[in-house]
């Protein structure tokens, strides 16, 4: 008979369900549930009172509606009035409907605390369930406080049913999990961890949650269980299958409770007792013998129960790592699984495989299976699966097999799925780093990266690259005829423009023997037209290689700026020229960069905040540390501080520019750092940002004008920006990062706060298909001065939900400053005469970046105000001086910023010709250094 | 911990759905829409696990999943969970509600979904696994269905429903 009969349900619930599944349309689905909701309010709200058995209709009603999607805001008080009811199927529907439709309201709670109150003492054990549940799955704070000292009594009082046993220990690990604070243990912990010897497997399975939990929080008070545990899984294992009854599984004896013994002793390390030690080995031993045994079953549920047990059997030896001879054996246990027919077991082998890798006494072992894993990386169809291949390559690299694995890992690339490349091209970067003996392997694997996968190359890639090639001088000459061969590529991705940029303009010098590399500034003049923000390295590079191609390039730079006069963007363009193009620009730019002061690898660091199977292991990131520092030819250069001081010395700006931008966005993770799934639960989903702005982004923007503003999982909205007198123009890209269009999108300026500016700009396209990337041009005025910045709403549809975002666009006063160059002299006599209270700001704060005086320099620079060397009489402090360019007025700036290292603080005044100017910049620049 | 239990349709239509995090309305229809294309764009033949979706927690979640005739039963897990055991837990779920309904179908999920949250119930709480044995699981759905009979007979031999 089943136990579920199908004809006593109530009719009313039946037809709707009924007419709902009738209806033909999603609007005429809509408007029967609008119907039903209509009618059930009113019937709430009615004179009449409704019957339990109503109410329970009606509640069902609307827990199958809220299943549907819709938003249900009311019948939490009569759901309340059901779980308070004596009957049973009323109590229970109450109970469902509030753990299902949880209500934070504090009135609210406490009835139903209340409720659970009487329930729990009412010694039926039904009832006490059905409280233990609503606590459990509703799990507030106010619960915690009214039922934390009440649960542990029941869980351990002799009298307690084993049913009401179980509910209990999974409703402490509720509360201790929500309010760890309010759940003491001490007196209880002993008869909790006795638990593990219950008679009912049941209460052991429920038992064996919290235990494990707190055993994790609190080691040493519970680890008096490692020794119950194993004799627990020792009598399970060593069981004939009939042995456990009902938890016999397939012929695999509790399989479940094995595998969270075995996760139990994980947050151990091995017994120290030796008879304890000695049963656990032999456990393993015949966990390990029985998976060579012929199946009991062909069922795939029996082979699945006893794998279960065999992976978890298989992790506690990874995690002991101090049995060679077990370790060797799980070693061969996942190798024969590598090539199973089964998809489940090759995914997990080559997850677990990872882990044994970075033991010592298995790494020479998991290194036999790399061919079945390269294979494995080439012919899965399954992308998950295919995934976990590249992980153990990852793993499992080392000096012997670098090349070939990092060559693999190239060649897959190719066709990866979009959304493991830039996770793979990080593992490439960092692979190529720590193992390259010769470093023209490492500049090709990182070329050949760019040329792959680009466009997921990110700045700390090819930053790296960079800097690894200005501290070795033996691949300097190597770097720069290859950069050059590959800007030959009728198409270059940017990335390699920039690369190519940056080489060629350090050490263009060294190819000047090349006939063909008089057209370096040629080529490279012509993607200026494309990527203009390079303009800065293109002129450092032309002025590189050759006296007369300098002539050529400005030449060039002239005809095509004529070309395009049409183009109102190209006068910026020019006036960039210019800039760089002046004398001071010249000499500065012509300087050699000095070494990097060797710090952790960027890149590493950012896969290391890629969490998930396969990130790097502590311990792998100080050994790459150790590696990267020694190849690097930077090892011994790095910590010698007058080397520190040698480059602070000099103040080249291309290497102020990348020590800028690396530090003033700290290697711009938590931006781009989109596929890190992890930090969407802090904000519950892109969605939730919807009422509130973001201005995550904004601060990062007042010293710098390019880069990413935002990014989350579906979307990334990069900027680049250029101003002029009170003009700017703000290029917005935004690049749909999914695999899906998104439908309706629409941007919108809001200029509320911030009446001072006049935006204009035209609509976007309102489809954006997966992958792409769509522009939209700002063009921006200043009519007088501002503090408030505008604001960027954008809607769309991505998957039928709407987002809603709203973000602060980074235009500040201080983008429209002009540089203003002056004496000493000329310097003191204006500070004087801005002398008024109000026209000074100063602020006195912290530092919260590296007081390293380029770093300083690039912020100040970026700022947009000349900064004045010899002014100051202390020559550890910045003076700076500007005008601000309104449609209405000029307002004159000067800033002195005083570091103290010592103190690590700062002093920073302002004073201007109008004071609310002063008071904003103040504020703005105290949050930079 | 069990962050989810889902199961839908071939259709994505939602048939049941549990969480034991909380997450607004909206949210929870978006997982639950995320979840279902990123399963239901798999072969029958690939691996039953998959990195769960950016809304339920990205990598550190894994899906778990079993496709059955027109459903797919997805429990949503974090690292601490095995993968294999989840796997049975779903076949215990599914070969639970079988006996309880009699060879379960679609409809018996659509038509009785506060049942199946009753059943759901007796396996798992607040993301814990409760029990595993599925003789005890029955017991109690079958002592709960007694309580529930001596109950509504007095009701419905009073009442004409509407």
């Amino acid at each position: 008979m089943p136990a579920v009969s199908k004809g006593d349900g109530m009719r009313g619930l039946a037809v709707f369900i009924s007419d709902i599944r009738n209806c033909k349309s999603k609007e005429a689905e809509i408007k029967r549930i609008n119907k039903e909701l209509a009618n059930i309010r009113s019937k709430f709200k009615g004179d009449k009172a409704l019957d339990g058995y109503s109410k329970k209709k009606y509640v069902c009603k609307l827990l199958f509606i809220f299943l549907l999607g819709h938003d249900i805001d009311f019948g939490h008080m009569e759901a309340v009035n059901l779980l308070s009811s004596n009957k049973y199927t009323e109590k229970q529907i109450g109970y469902l409907f509030i753990s299902v439709l949880v209500n934070s309201n504090s009135e609210l709670i406490r009835l139903i605390n209340n409720a659970i109150k009487n329930d729990l003492s009412s010694r039926n054990p039904t009832f006490m369930c059905l409280a233990l549940h609503c606590i459990a799955n509703v799990g507030s704070r106010e619960m915690a406080e009214a039922f934390a000292s009440e649960i542990p009594r029941i869980l351990v009082a002799g009298d307690t049913m084993d049913s009401v046993k179980q509910s209990a220990a999974l409703c402490l690990l509720r509360l201790y999990k929500t309010s760890p604070d309010l759940v003491l243990m001490g007196e209880w912990t002993s008869r909790v961890v006795h638990l593990l010897n219950d008679q009912h497997m049941g209460v052991v399975t429920a038992a064996i949650s919290l235990i494990t939990c707190l055993s994790q929080k609190n080691p040493d008070e519970f680890k008096t269980c490692v020794s119950l545990a194993v004799s627990r899984l020792s009598r399970i294992v060593s069981s004939a299958s009939t042995d456990l009854q009902d938890y016999t599984y397939y012929f695999v004896p509790a399989p479940w409770l094995s595998c969270k013994l075995l996760r139990l002793l994980q947050c151990y390390p091995p017994p120290e007792d030796g008879a304890v030690k000695g049963r656990l080995v032999e456990c393993l031993e015949t966990i390990l013998n029985k998976a060579q045994e012929p199946p009991k079953s062909k069922k795939v549920q029996h082979s699945n129960a006893k794998n279960a047990i065999l992976f978890e059997a298989i992790s506690l030896i990874i995690h002991y790592d101090s049995e060679p001879n077990l370790l060797v054996r799980a070693c061969n246990q996942l190798g024969q699984f590598l090539q199973h027919r089964e998809t489940n077991l090759r995914y997990l082998a080559l997850e677990s495989m990872c882990t044994l890798a970075s033991s010592e006494f298995s790494h020479e072992a998991v290194k036999t299976h790399i061919e079945t894993v390269i294979n494995a990386l080439k012919t899965e169809r399954d992308v998950s699966v295919r995934q976990r291949a590249a992980d153990l390559l990852y793993a499992m690299c080392d000096r012997s097999n670098a090349k070939q694995i990092v060559a693999e890992m190239l060649s897959y690339l190719e066709t990866a799925d979009y959304s493991i490349r830039e996770e793979m091209v990080l593992k490439v970067a960092i692979l190529a780093e720590k193992y390259a003996v010769d470093y023209s392997w490492y500049v090709d694997t990182i070329l050949n990266l760019i040329r792959i996968a680009g466009d997921y190359v990110s700045e700390e890639v090819w930053y790296r690259v960079i800097q690894i090639v200005i501290n070795r001088d033996d691949v300097q000459g190597y770097a720069a005829k290859t950069v050059f061969e590959a800007l030959q590529a009728p198409a270059c991705h940017e990335n390699m423009v920039k690369v190519g940029g940056y080489i060629l303009g350090e050490f263009g010098n060294l190819i000047a023997g090349d006939p063909r590399s008089r057209y370096v500034p040629f080529c490279l003049m012509f993607t200026l037209l494309f990527f203009f923000s390079l303009v800065p390295c293109l002129l450092t590079c032309s002025q590189k290689l050759r006296p007369q191609s300098r002539r050529c390039c400005a030449a060039i730079a002239r005809s095509a700026t004529q070309m395009l006069n049409c183009s109102s963007e190209l006068r910026v363009k020019e006036f960039h020229l210019q800039r760089f193009w002046s004398p001071f620009s010249q000499a500065t730019v012509l300087e050699e960069m000095p070494p990097f002061p060797e710090r952790e690898s960027s890149i590493l660091a950012k896969l290391k905040k890629k969490k998930g199977p396969g990130a790097v292991s502590v311990t792998e990131l100080e050994d790459s540390k150790r590696e990267s520092g020694e190849l690097n030819g930077a090892g011994e250069r790095g910590p010698d501080p007058s080397v520190m001081a040698a480059s602070n010395a000099s103040t080249p700006s291309p290497s102020a520019d990348l020590l800028g931008i690396r530090s003033a966005v700290p290697v711009s993770a938590p931006a781009s750092s989109g596929s890190l799934l992890v930090d969407v639960f802090s904000e519950a989903g892109p969605t939730a940002s919807s009422g509130a702005v973001n201005d995550d982004g904004f601060l990062r923007f007042v010293c710098k004008n390019n880069g990413v503003l935002f990014e989350n999982q579906l979307l990334q909205i990069g900027i680049k920006s250029e101003y002029r007198q009170n003009l700017g123009r703000m290029y917005l890209f935004y690049g749909n990062k999914t695999s899906v269009q998104f439908a309706s999108f629409t941007t919108t300026v809001i200029l509320d706060n911030c009446l001072q500016l006049n935006v204009q700009s035209k609509p976007v396209e309102p489809l954006v298909e997966g992958g792409a990337q769509i522009q939209q041009v700002l063009n921006i005025e200043c009519l007088t001065d501002f503090s408030d910045a505008p604001l960027l709403n954008i809607k769309f549809r991505y998957g039928g939900a709407l987002q809603n975002l709203t973000l602060k666009l980074p235009v500040t006063i201080n983008k429209f400053f002009q540089p203003t160059e002056m004496a000493s002299q000329d310097f003191f006599q204006r500070w004087k005469q801005l002398s008024q209270p109000q026209q000074e700001a100063q602020k006195i704060f912290k530092a919260n970046h590296s007081m390293d005086t380029e770093v300083i320099k690039a912020k100040l620079l970026g700022l947009g105000m000349a900064l004045l060397d010899n002014v100051d009489p202390n020559p550890e402090n910045y003076v700076c001086a500007g005008v601000i360019q309104t449609k209405s007025q000029q307002v004159g700036c000067l800033l002195r910023l005083e570091p103290n290292a010592q103190a690590q603080m700062y002093r920073l005044t302002l004073r201007c010709s109008k004071d609310s100017v002063s008071k904003r910049l103040c504020e703005l620049l105290a949050q930079q250094f | 911990m069990i962050k989810a239990i889902l199961i839908f349709n071939n259709h994505g239509k939602p048939r049941l759905s549990k969480f034991y995090e909380h997450y607004n309305e909206d949210t929870e229809q978006q997982i639950i829409r995320e979840t279902f294309h990123l399963v239901s764009k798999r072969d029958e033949n690939v691996c039953n696990f998959l990195e769960g979706g950016l809304l339920i927690g990205g990598l550190d979640y894994k899906l778990i999943y079993r496709h059955y005739a027109t459903l797919y039963f997805v429990f949503c897990v974090d690292s601490s969970e095995s993968e294999l055991g989840i796997l049975d837990l779903i076949q215990v779920f599914v070969e639970t509600l079988d006996k309880c309904f009699e060879n379960v179908c679609e409809l018996d999920l659509i038509f009785h979904v506060d049942k199946v949250h009753h059943i759901l119930a007796e396996m798992v709480m607040g993301g814990m696994v409760l029990e595993t044995n599925m003789n005890e699981i029955i017991t109690q759905v079958d002592a709960q269905n007694k309580m529930e009979k001596s109950e509504t007979f007095i009701f419905q031999s009073t009442r004409q429903d509407r």
